[in-house]
């Protein structure tokens, strides 16, 4: 018994306190949280823009010939964003990630960016289709509604669809998030020292599994409950105003 | 709402943009000896000697290291200027930079090292099983034959070891993990393993009567999945070091090595 504990407090002391690994595993953590916020943020702005472009599209001039330049555009802008997504949900992280680093960004030394950039680009490409499906389960006579009180289709997207879409989305966009951030967990591929990178190296050095890789699956436990939490609030919130 | 939504995003372009330049424009001084390696990104591969070494020696100088899952990863890193330098076993560097031909090997070796095969702390059995036929195929110039056939301009692909004919294995299974990324030691010649260490496993099985499995995968895992038993030896370009000595028995050495450092032209 007494051997048991000791191997336990070895392997512990090897895993946290030898060369400060504890330190590392907390810059891991940082990196991880870096990159899963940065990347976040595009994916939400990609994915609301091209959700709007790609529901414009449906519901204004699909099916139809172009009347004017600004239709053409559009249809030009609709056929750009389905090749985006179709690429993007058609091919693993992983590679998008090794394109970014080893041949976009080949001469950067700016890991973390191409990191941010691939899983950001990555996740707008899910959001979009989140945020598209929010705005066509708005019911169509809240358009016709706005747009005879003297709204414009923008100023009605804006102030009228896309809150009433949000609140319907939350829950599938936290999903969107929560899978973003175990995601990160391949940046290790290109060298960058991410949460699970750290277990990784500890593992490396130590040779011994358990305490790295239960410390590390616990730490995306804890981010993702309290995102989960984040977002339980945030849905309750929006929830006051539907008295 | 809105402007909260706004300044959100202007920050993030900020920030975003301050990062993707902040690397940007370093002078990589060319690196002529090991000192100059200070202060400068070193790419290794993970967990290997050569990771080792550069984290002992010289991260806490100032250097940044730069670990990756395959060494060919940081061949690729270091041709593309993200690094600039490589640490890595001399054999494997050879056939890096004979594929590149903007790389170059320092003439600076660093210590020489004892590749040896892992086996788990209590299969004793197996300990002195691999320990006795490596001395054997030491004494009939079979493994010497295994290197020339991997090593050396003139004696490259002309003495390929064969399974003698009627060799039968009624022991079973051996598993091999290996990180087939390491020439000339271990690497995939069509979709076979082959290399010293691949040979010389299939030696060495042969003679116990075992059939051998080759297993590959990440160089940092082989350790414990030796000793978890989810594979009954490690072959892998292997250095013994104490660290790995306190938990995995190594047999004797079957060659040596030095780690080496690429850097571009």
């Amino acid at each position: 018994m007494q051997d048991f504990f000791s191997e336990i407090s070895s392997s512990f002391e090897k895993t946290f306190i030898t060369d400060d690994r504890w330190l590392q595993l907390l810059n891991g953590l940082g990196v991880t949280v870096q990159i899963t916020i940065f990347a976040a943020l595009i994916g939400l702005v990609l994915g609301f823009l091209i959700a709007v472009i790609r529901s414009t599209h449906d519901m204004t001039v699909q099916g139809k010939k172009c009347r004017n330049f600004s239709d053409f555009i559009l249809k030009f802008l609709n056929f750009l964003c389905n090749i985006y997504i179709t690429i993007i949900r058609g091919t693993p992280v992983v590679i998008q990630l090794m394109i970014m680093y080893f041949i976009v960004f080949a001469s950067s030394r700016n890991g973390i960016f191409a990191a941010i950039l691939s899983f950001g680009i990555n996740s707008g490409a899910y959001v979009a289709e989140i945020v598209r499906s929010g705005i066509m389960s708005i019911d169509k006579g809240q358009f016709e509604a706005s747009r005879s009180l003297g709204f414009n289709y923008s100023s009605t997207m804006i102030h009228i669809i896309l809150p009433q879409a949000f609140k319907n989305i939350l829950p599938a966009l936290g999903n969107e998030f929560i899978v973003l951030v175990k995601e990160t967990s391949v940046a290790g591929y290109v060298a960058l020292q991410d949460l699970t990178y750290v277990g990784n190296l500890i593992r490396s050095r130590t040779y011994e599994a358990f305490f790295p890789l239960i410390t590390v699956a616990l730490i995306y436990l804890i981010i993702v409950l309290i995102l989960t939490f984040l977002l339980k609030k945030l849905e309750r919130r929006l929830r006051n105003s539907d008295h | 709402m809105k402007k909260l939504l706004s300044a959100l995003l202007a920050a993030a372009m900020l920030c975003t943009s301050a990062i993707a330049f902040s690397g940007c424009g370093e002078d990589s001084a060319k690196i002529t000896t090991a000192d100059d390696l200070i202060g400068k990104s070193i790419g290794v591969q993970l967990g290997t000697t050569g990771d080792i070494y550069a984290t002992d020696e010289y991260e806490k100088q100032g250097s940044k290291i730069e670990r990756y899952n395959k060494g060919a990863d940081a061949i690729v890193a270091l041709t593309s200027g993200k690094i600039d330098a490589v640490i890595i076993d001399n054999e494997p560097a050879k056939a890096f930079v004979e594929a590149n031909d903007g790389l170059k090997i320092l003439d600076e070796p660093f210590a020489k090292e004892d590749y040896a095969i892992c086996v788990a702390k209590d299969n004793e059995k197996l300990l002195n099983d691999i320990n006795k036929t490596l001395a054997e195929l030491k004494q009939d110039g079979t493994l010497d034959s295994i290197m020339k056939n991997y090593i050396g301009d003139d004696t490259k692909g002309k003495s390929p070891y064969k399974t003698p004919d009627g060799t039968e294995y009624p022991n079973g299974e051996l598993h091999m993990a290996t990180n087939a990324f390491f020439e000339p030691y271990e690497y995939y010649d069509g979709d076979q393993i082959v290399g010293i260490d691949a040979m010389t496993a299939q030696a060495i099985c042969d003679k116990l009567g075992y059939k051998l499995v080759i297993d590959d995968m990440d160089f940092d895992a082989i350790v414990t999945a030796v000793q978890t038993g989810k594979a009954d030896f490690g072959m892998a370009g292997m250095t013994v070091t104490d660290e790995r000595l306190q938990t995995i028995n190594f047999t004797d050495s079957y060659t040596t090595a030095t780690q080496v450092i690429i850097v571009n032209k």
